[in-house]
């Protein structure tokens, strides 16, 4: 791909499309961002967007912060173009799901110091190709450890794996 | 009506009431820190257990509702064990620095610790993360770490404000109370009224302090320090020193500022006479000349910066008049600065207000009328700029001045304000009190309008705590419609009435806080229904004890109009007295204006 996203634009139009279609619904406010959030391509709600949404909808900012930070689906970051979410739940981290992180970060070139404990890992890389995030758990503990990438959970993870999953994604868009 | 046991005593309590209401009528006292009668039932603290027979664990006081039959025990080791665990979990992610805290002499969570005998903080605080203080704002200062998350401010914000400057934001221990983006209070829709400080059970929200900025002006002898003193403080400064809410202590105020240093303890009330003086002449002239009606008051500065966010089709409607705070100090640095032949660079003002708004307002950029009146004839730079009102305090921060100084407020004997700028009326006074700017102002216009003595000073259709009072008056032969509104959440009915064009009412008055200024978010904590209504009927009583009641007829104001004003609504008073409103975004988005955003 190796676009630069300084070009790409948030279409107002599509935005007081989807508030338009959900504005005074109950919980309507969550599926604005949702579909928001989906209008990018780097899947993230700019403060600018909130404010206008804001605008539009007449819920208060800090309302629309509130539910932003709320929930770990809605990013105020851009994201990178693939997604790779380690679990980090308890069954996966006596699989060793640490050192898959560390692996990926390495992989993927990111020397940031570690996050602090109890705060979310959300790093991208320079070119906004790859983020890296943890969750508490996937529910899939029988799996551990699980990785899942742009939507597709894989199973009994290894470092092997990972870095063959990614290389491919690097090289062609997708990991199949 | 269900019949209860409470703690082995039988009673018959009113269906659907909460234990913790219950237990409160009949005098049972149940420790919580979030509970607001009527504003926040968030449950969140869960310091308000007690054992209900046949429930399985410990219930909430505040939102358990009474059931016939409900055998209910408020003081049993299991109560006690369960309040004190919780009681300890709050107190394992907050500061042990009561020392340095401002709510130190009434912070609910310490008393409580101390109250449930709490000998040593089991759970130590060495994991939590520490989290930078919002001093944003120029009124008040919040401290998320000594923040329990009992949600009262976020509640009454949104409830009696209807404001939302602040929300909880993010999850689980992570949770905290912030502004959109974590901007701070300076930059959001906040007003700066203070009503969440007033709630806070901790020292996480308390008002920017000017103490030292006061202490300093008054040790320099190059500076003549005035002082100003708002109606509602004289209402409640005592409470400060342990006097009942709504003694009478003008004369003891006055006596404990001088003690302070104040080289001149001047009035705000002298202001209010002013402002009425001005606004009254400025109603007669809208209604003259048809418009723009209803006419708005404009004293209180949390409602202007209300306005100025969410009303901006309103502004044309609010009094051009400064509020009584501003004008002194555009009067102390012209008239009075002429008058005893001092130079206005060293006259500093203080004012002590009952009030966190008013320290925004005093920051405003436009409040330097005296600076801009001397520029020309002292030739004065740019740089030797200064404001109108040096520092705000509020009643509490005065207060603490005055016990700094050791001065023994209750045994010290009445004293006279100076003169000229000391000299008030009731109609000053009440200002203090919801519908006295309208009380006040109607005094003036009535006679101004009529030619005719007013028999009957007191418009007791226009008092009371009420959050919305409307009236119907004749003023000989020219029928009134008027409204008076508390709180923000109340003034907004009125509010979009006047936006939409359909607001029956010639005048209207709209103040803050609750109660008024009485109850404003600078005054001693507590400040709750009982202590406004005292506060109130102190204010009356004032009034009625003051043998000038009208505006018009004071004998200072006439003196400043005689020899240096002219007349209501003259040039000068337009240049020294009168202000202009604008239009505020929360956030300064020029975005919006375009079709797309970048990215």
């Amino acid at each position: 791909m190796g676009k630069t996203i300084t070009k790409e634009e948030f279409s107002l139009a599509k935005v007081d499309a989807v508030i338009n279609k959900y504005v005074g619904k109950p919980g309507g406010l969550l599926s604005i961002l949702e579909e928001v959030q989906n209008l990018n391509k780097h899947k993230y709600l700019p403060e600018e967007v909130l404010a206008y949404i804001s605008k539009k909808t007449a819920i208060p900012l800090s309302r629309i912060y509130s539910v932003v930070t709320f929930y770990a689906f809605f990013n105020l970051k851009p994201q990178g173009e693939h997604s790779i979410i380690i679990c980090r739940g308890t069954a996966c981290h006596t699989r060793r799901s640490k050192e898959l992180l560390e692996f990926i970060k390495k992989m993927l070139g990111i020397k940031e110091e570690e996050s602090q404990e109890g705060e979310k890992v959300f790093l991208t890389t320079a070119d906004k190709k790859f983020t890296i995030k943890t969750v508490a758990c996937f529910g899939q503990c029988a799996l551990a450890p699980v990785v899942e990438i742009d939507g597709v959970i894989y199973s009994h993870m290894t470092e092997n794996k990972l870095k063959e999953l990614v290389s491919r994604i690097a090289r062609r868009g997708k990991a199949k | 009506m269900p019949k209860i046991t409470i703690d082995g005593q039988e009673y018959q309590i009113a269906k659907a009431t909460t234990i913790l209401k219950a237990c409160e009528e009949l005098g049972i006292i149940i420790p919580n820190l979030c509970y607001l009668d009527g504003v926040s039932e968030e449950a969140s603290c869960s310091i308000c257990l007690v054992e209900v027979e046949g429930a399985k664990t410990l219930m909430r006081a505040c939102v358990t509702e009474v059931t016939d039959g409900m055998v209910i025990r408020t003081n049993t080791e299991r109560v006690r064990k369960g309040r004190l665990l919780n009681l300890e979990l709050l107190l394992a992610s907050h500061p042990q620095d009561c020392f340095v805290c401002e709510r130190n002499q009434n912070c609910q969570l310490r008393r409580l610790a101390f109250e449930m005998g709490i000998q040593r903080v089991r759970f130590s605080k060495e994991t939590s993360i520490s989290l930078p203080i919002d001093q944003s704002s120029s009124a008040i200062v919040r401290d998320p770490n000594k923040c329990i998350l009992c949600r009262r401010c976020t509640a009454v914000c949104e409830k009696i404000q209807s404001v939302r400057a602040i929300e909880a934001i993010n999850r689980g221990k992570r949770t905290r109370i912030s502004t959109f983006m974590d901007r701070g209070l300076g930059n959001s829709s906040c007003v700066n009224c203070g009503q969440c400080l007033l709630v806070c059970p901790t020292g996480a929200l308390v008002e920017n302090y000017h103490i030292q900025g006061v202490w300093k002006a008054l040790s320099d002898n190059q500076k003549f320090v005035v002082v100003e003193t708002a109606p509602a403080v004289r209402a409640s400064i005592g409470e400060e020193f342990g006097l009942a809410a709504g003694s009478r202590i003008t004369g003891k105020m006055v006596a404990a500022l001088r003690r302070l240093g104040f080289k001149k303890v001047f009035d705000t009330q002298f202001s209010a006479d002013l402002t009425i003086m001005e606004e009254a002449h400025e109603l007669i002239h809208r209604i003259k000349n048809k418009g723009p009606l209803p006419l708005i008051t404009s004293c209180s500065p949390g409602w202007i910066k209300f306005a100025e966010h969410f009303y901006p089709k309103v502004l044309k409607h609010i009094s051009s008049c400064k509020s009584p705070q501003q004008m002194f100090g555009a009067v102390a640095k012209t008239y009075y600065a002429k008058k005893i032949g001092i130079d206005p660079r060293k006259i500093v003002v203080v004012s002590i207000m009952p009030c966190t708004a008013k320290k925004f307002e005093a920051h405003r950029p436009e409040m330097d009328a005296a600076f801009r009146y001397w520029k020309n004839v002292m030739n004065l730079d740019e740089k030797e700029h200064f404001v109108d009102v040096d520092f705000v305090l509020t009643t509490r921060e005065a207060a603490r001045m005055m016990k700094e100084a050791g001065i023994d407020f209750t045994r010290l004997a009445d004293e006279e304000f100076d003169e000229p700028l000391g000299i008030s009326t009731g109609a000053a006074v009440v200002f203090g009190a919801t519908g006295g700017v309208m009380e006040a102002a109607l005094r003036t216009a009535y006679e101004v309008l009529t030619n005719q003595p007013l028999s009957d000073v007191e418009f007791k259709q226009v008092r009371g705590l009420e959050g919305i009072k409307t009236a119907e008056l004749d003023l000989n032969g020219l029928l009134l419609k008027v409204a008076v509104a508390n709180s923000l959440s109340n003034a907004r009915v009125l509010l979009e009435e006047v936006q939409n064009g359909k607001s029956p009412y010639t005048f209207i008055e709209i103040m803050t806080c609750p109660g008024g200024c009485l109850g404003g978010g600078g005054q001693p904590i507590p400040t709750d229904t009982q202590t406004r209504q005292k506060r109130m009927e102190a204010i009356y009583e004032e009034d009625r004890s003051k043998s000038v009641r009208k505006s018009h007829e004071n004998p200072a104001i006439k003196q400043i109009y005689q020899e240096f004003l002219g007349k209501p609504l003259s040039e000068l008073s337009h240049q020294l007295l009168h202000t202009h409103y604008h239009e505020r975004n929360e956030l300064d988005t020029p975005f919006l204006l375009n079709k797309t955003v970048k990215i």
